[in-house]
């Protein structure tokens, strides 16, 4: 532990000589309130307890001559005609590039003194924080109560709500707080004071550059407003900068990074930087909000490009382009035309879509034409058909069971899937090219008073299906190669 | 009343201009007057639906009461009202839907979607180049009507 206060040491004496310089100039500038404490740096490893280590920003320079000029410049009150033609070259312009920087870095000194305030606070009144959220009123609150337990003597009228005035009135009442030393107290009431002058400097700075916002990019500030383009402008690091920015960037300006890992990015919002806190994006409903964005995005950069050149000193492009994002927002919002019943279409003018594949093949042939039909409707030249009730009467038999034709019998015709899936196994059944009954003999009784026997191996297919080759024998193969 | 959606027609130069004009298309014409509770009727089924078949057929009122119309209706026998006469290209299209008269359609239809069966069925025919059709519609909902014939 030695060794690193050794080294914390060292760090603060670099800063206390920063400080010892700075206080003998404090001395020349004007008009700026310094803490009664204005002393250096502690020798002590940050030592927490004392207001200066932490927030040191009015101690700086840079602070204090901003400030100086902001003043002056706001005594002045406005000068319009000095503009030169390089706009870089104004002074003022300079200023209120420093004056965003400022502002920012006052914003994040507010935020440390808070902290500041509410660890110490926290043992008289730890529920306040979680009752009062913004920093300025915290401090606010806790400068009116001071180190006093009854809050019924305590007038909060004017800093908060009454809601919340209750709320507190009714905390305090259970409070596990215990009343502050006098020297923390003291501190204490320190801390306020300077986030409230903190503040106060804020504003200052605020208003100084909206009143200049209006001389130096007209255009831009009447489509966004004065704040948020000097924010812009401030955070791109000019105007030609601004300028020369594509409009995607100038929407993601001032955008807050992704929150951390482990926090869920469900319910984080879209990228949008400094142009949601415009006016009109404000009044947009949220469902359109995105598109808002983007078109304030590209019209703002348009303006900011009118600014940088001095195109039109007056606004009215500014003000023409307002009013055009004004009416694209307002024609989203309309209500779709109401739709009218469509009419029929005209029969027949659309051909029906027909559908083929494996299912639909398969299904056609349960009503496909069988072998045994196709043989039955047809007849042998010169040669009178068989019928089922004789001589001619009855349903006519064809070529089906005539004397003469090469199969004895018509068995049940395998369909094209299934021969095509049978292929795949080599084994044909000898003989019969489809499934016959056990008790089927290649022996038949015909009506030419004889016995006729069958070649099985004939290949008598009347028909012959088209897919499978005559020349070729379905079941040879090759005459080298041999057979496992 | 909402024949004012559909073209009410009361001078033979309208009814020629129609048929002659519409093309490609089955032209309805419906003879009858707008006061009477079956014209009613039919008028509203007819202009309902008007929209919807605009694309194969065209549907127009005739007055009968008007005197250049009653060339029509003695050509083509109307004595009851409503009556609907169908045409394609300027030719007369014919419906047998069961009963004597088959040159027109007599009365209302019991539902929208009867009246554009009919339409269909009478626009399929015709693009076939048929000149007489038969009715889609199951006998019941085809009203019948008994001609008196001078008190008898």
């Amino acid at each position: 532990m030695a060794s690193l206060a050794d080294s914390f040491l060292a760090d603060l004496e670099d800063l206390s000589d920063n400080e010892a310089h700075l206080d003998d100039e404090e001395a020349d500038v004007a008009d700026m309130e310094e803490d009664a404490d204005g002393d250096i740096a502690d020798i002590e490893a940050l030592n927490y307890d004392d207001l200066d280590s932490v927030s040191k920003l009015q101690k700086t320079q840079r602070y204090n001559d901003i400030m100086q000029k902001v003043e002056d410049a706001l005594q002045k009150g406005s000068d319009i005609s000095s503009h030169g033609t390089v706009l870089e070259d104004d002074p003022e312009y300079q200023l209120i590039v420093d004056c965003n920087a400022l502002s920012g870095d006052i914003e994040n000194e507010i935020i440390i003194i808070h902290n500041f305030i509410r660890d110490k606070y926290r043992l008289k009144f730890p529920e306040l924080e979680s009752l009062v959220h913004h920093p300025i009123d915290y401090a606010r609150v806790v400068k009116k109560i001071g180190n006093e337990m009854d809050l019924t003597l305590v007038d909060l009228e004017g800093l908060l709500p009454s809601a919340i005035i209750m709320v507190i009135s009714v905390t305090a009442s259970t409070t596990s707080g215990k009343p502050l030393s006098e020297e923390n107290l003291k501190k204490t009431i320190d801390a306020c004071d300077r986030a409230l002058d903190l503040d106060i400097a804020k504003k200052k700075v605020l208003d100084f550059v909206e009143s200049r916002m209006g001389y130096i990019a007209p255009n831009l500030s009447a489509i966004v407003g004065s704040a948020v383009a000097a924010k812009l402008m401030g955070t791109a690091g000019g105007l030609t900068a601004l300028a020369k920015m594509p409009a995607c960037n100038v929407q993601l300006l001032g955008a807050k990074k992704k929150t951390l890992a482990g926090f869920s990015t469900a319910a984080s919002q879209f990228r949008v930087g400094y142009l949601e806190q415009a006016e009109i994006f404000q009044s947009t409903p949220p469902s359109l909000r995105t598109r808002a964005c983007r078109l304030l995005a590209a019209k703002s950069t348009l303006a900011a490009r009118v600014d940088s050149t001095r195109g039109d000193s007056t606004g009215k492009t500014g003000r023409n382009l307002r009013e055009e994002i004004r009416k694209k927002i307002e024609k989203w919002q309309e209500p779709p035309p109401a739709k009218q019943p469509k009419p029929l279409p005209v029969p027949d003018s659309e051909p029906k879509k027909k559908r083929g594949g494996r299912r639909l093949r398969k299904m056609k042939e349960r009503y496909a034409i069988t072998d045994m039909r196709k043989l039955a409707n047809r007849m042998q030249f010169g040669v009178p058909e068989e019928s089922s009730l004789g001589d001619g009467l009855g349903e006519g038999y064809g070529m089906l069971g005539q004397a003469g034709s090469g199969k004895l019998r018509v068995s049940v015709g395998q369909s094209k899937l299934a021969a095509k899936a049978a292929k795949k196994f080599k084994e044909k059944p000898y003989g019969s090219s489809g499934a016959t009954s056990g008790l089927t003999s290649s022996l038949a009784f015909t009506p030419v008073q004889g016995i006729e026997l069958t070649n099985p191996q004939s290949h008598g297919n009347l028909l012959g299906s088209g897919t499978q080759s005559t020349y070729f024998s379905e079941m040879g193969t090759f005459s080298k190669i041999k057979r496992t | 009343m909402s024949s004012y959606l559909l073209p009410t027609l009361s001078r033979k130069r309208e009814v020629d201009g129609i048929i002659r004009d519409t093309v490609d298309k089955v032209l309805v014409l419906r003879f009858g007057r707008c006061s009477d509770a079956a014209c009613l009727q039919l008028d509203d089924i007819l202009s309902k639906s008007s929209r919807e078949i605009s694309k194969f057929a065209t549907i127009a009122l005739v007055d009968i009461d008007a005197e250049e119309i009653q060339v029509y209706v003695n050509y083509f026998d109307i004595t009851l009202i409503p009556s609907t006469i169908f045409f394609f290209n300027a030719h007369h299209m014919k419906m047998d839907s069961g009963t004597a008269d088959h040159t027109k359609w007599i009365g209302s239809f019991h539902s929208k979607q009867d009246f554009i069966d009919v339409v269909e069925t009478i626009f399929r025919g015709a693009m076939k180049g048929k000149l007489i059709v038969s009715c889609p519609l199951p006998p019941e909902r085809i009203p019948r009507f008994q001609l008196l014939f001078k008190d008898l």
